[in-house]
């Protein structure tokens, strides 16, 4: 709706004021452009340091233990790598655009992505293989080929996207404050590492097939990790374990004995997510259908409560700069969601639309602090 | 890059996460091999014990070995996919197999399948023109020479007898000798297919 020349500013429904005054803290975030010392903290570059280093390691030893097989399986590699990479574009919009407010950092988000594409993935083949050993020699090779799934990676590759998701949260302190971001950035690195590992298993089929009908291995493994168990896999537990990051972050590393509880409880529970997916039982397409479905409800359900209590944190915050600024609470509120915040700009005049969404971005900020704050 | 950081957070609260975490990562890759080193990673197989080695369909199929002193490489092998095993130089590698749509009884597109396989592995691996063979127990498959830059041998492939899924085998070994191979090539006719009722 535009404002015609004379008529007096419209405070209650697109225009957001200039902030005059706030009762929260001042703006820290603001998507990481805004500065609070002005310097990355030298635990950070570290971090990001380790998290290059491992992810180039990882990329080298995939390439270099997939050479000869991609070599000789030229095109069903190709088909794999397209596959996999539809999946994890696709994948990363819709990871992204679940966090409530408004999206994650990009460049952590492209990080913890990475991390799980390679240094995860690559860690967890070395990993898997040695425990797998361990378990042929314990338990014979009949009895390890049936549980050594179910109990060696939700030790191994549990272990090793939570590194990840640590790491990214250490070299990134800025964009993993509230147990919300660990959700999405713990989703993202699930999401690399299941991209990778869906790679791989296609790989294995066509190996598996006999080295005949590649293309139509590759197909199908595809279908059945993507479209079926997809739902349920890499991303689901590594978001649980992401928000117990999440919590640990709010308190800035320092937990009381209540929430270091309550993280070691979500990270338990993320490997129990993996132990009942890999495990043989229950079996059959009913079992497989109540792991799926068991796993990703678990998932949502940690996404539902995260997800409501960031909203209302960022709501009260918004609520409260709104009432400074004369503006109603109803429309302060609706700028928590994506849809309020364009709804917003639609009432308004395009020339005015630029700054309004600048003062809509500091008004997110110092909400988003205010929610961080209160996590803590 | 990071500018600011989670409420309260101070640089010094980084540290420990940041050591955890890259402590995990160095133990998980550390750890394992180093227990594995500790176990055994062969076991013996007797002479003649069937060993199951796979099944689709109707079948499964399952390998004697004829001699005894073969050992069964636990760390390499996994139920189900690959199977490895030694006696002396000799190493002995068992995939069983199943194609998408292909019947496995369509052996030379197996066989084709079974020379990529085997490039995959090893680069400069090559399988010659097969031949027929038959199992012991009368199952017919293709049986050809194998060779490579480093070894030298033999590979077979039996499909089931409903043709859902095959049991490819090379015999090899870096350091076996044709004498070697020899001795021990009856074990490349020692796979036995049985129908699922049966057992």
């Amino acid at each position: 709706m535009s404002r015609t020349p004379g008529e007096p500013r419209e405070r209650t429904l697109g225009a957001v004021p200039r902030p005059r005054s706030s009762r929260t803290s001042a703006p820290g975030r603001a998507r990481g452009r805004t500065a609070g010392t002005g310097r990355p903290l030298l635990p950070s570059l570290v971090a990001l340091a380790a998290v290059a280093a491992l992810c180039l390691l990882g990329l080298v030893f995939l390439a270099a233990r997939f050479a000869g097989t991609v070599r000789a399986f030229f095109g069903e590699a190709a088909l794999a790598l397209v596959l996999a990479a539809a999946t994890l574009v696709l994948g990363y919009w819709v990871l992204r655009q679940i966090r409530p407010v408004r999206e994650p950092d990009t460049a952590a988000s492209l990080t913890a992505a990475a991390f799980g594409l390679t240094a995860a993935a690559g860690a967890a083949v070395v990993a898997n293989g040695a425990l797998g050993s361990l378990w042929a020699a314990v338990l014979g090779l009949d009895l390890a080929g049936v549980w050594g799934p179910s109990l060696t990676a939700p030790l191994n590759e549990e272990l090793l996207k939570l590194a990840g998701i640590v790491l990214v949260a250490v070299a990134f302190p800025y964009a993993l404050r509230v147990p919300v971001d660990g959700f999405v950035l713990g989703a993202l690195v699930g999401l690399g590492f299941e991209v990778t590992e869906n790679a791989v298993s296609a790989m294995n089929a066509v190996v598996e097939a006999g080295g005949v009908d590649g293309a139509a291995a590759v197909v199908r493994s595809a279908a059945v990790r993507v479209a079926l168990t997809g739902l349920a896999s890499h991303w689901t537990m590594s978001a649980v374990a992401g928000t117990a990051v999440g919590l640990l972050a709010a308190s800035a590393w320092r937990p009381g004995a209540r929430r270091a509880a309550g993280a070691a409880g979500l990270v338990l529970l993320a490997m129990a997510m993996h132990g009942l997916l890999d495990s043989p039982l229950p079996g059959g397409a009913a079992g497989t259908a109540v792991k799926i479905a068991v796993n990703f409800l678990t998932a949502a359900a940690v996404y539902l409560v995260v997800r409501h209590t960031h909203r209302r944190r960022v709501r009260a915050s918004l609520a409260a700069q709104g009432e400074d600024l004369g503006m109603r609470r109803s429309d302060a509120e609706a700028l928590a969601t994506r849809r309020g915040r364009r709804s917003a700009l639609r009432r308004i005049a395009r020339p005015e639309r630029p700054a309004v969404q600048e003062r809509q971005g500091a008004m997110l900020a110092t909400a988003e602090d205010h929610a961080a704050g209160s996590a803590s | 890059m990071a500018r600011t950081t989670g409420p309260g957070t101070r640089a010094r609260d980084l540290w420990a996460p940041l050591i955890a975490a890259g402590a995990v990562v160095a133990l998980l890759l550390a750890a394992w091999p180093l227990i594995g080193a500790l176990l055994p990673g062969l076991q013996q197989v007797r002479a003649g014990e069937p060993i199951t080695v796979g099944g689709r369909g109707d079948y499964r199929a399952s390998l004697s070995l004829p001699q005894e002193g073969w050992l069964l490489d636990t760390d390499t092998s996994r139920a189900g996919r690959i199977y490895r095993f030694h006696r002396g130089p000799v190493e002995l590698t068992l995939l069983p197999v199943a194609p998408v749509s292909t019947p496995a009884s369509d052996l030379m597109a197996m066989w084709e399948g079974m020379r990529r396989i085997a490039r995959a592995g090893d680069h400069t691996a090559r399988l010659d023109d097969p031949e027929v063979i038959s199992t012991e127990e009368g199952v017919e498959g293709l049986s050809g020479n194998f060779h490579s830059r480093t070894e030298q041998g033999a590979a077979v492939v039996y499909p089931s007898p409903d043709g859902v899924f095959a049991v490819e085998m090379t015999l090899a070994g870096e350091h076996a000798t044709t004498a070697d191979l020899t001795a021990v090539a009856d074990v490349l006719q020692s796979v036995s297919f049985t129908r699922e009722e049966a057992r």
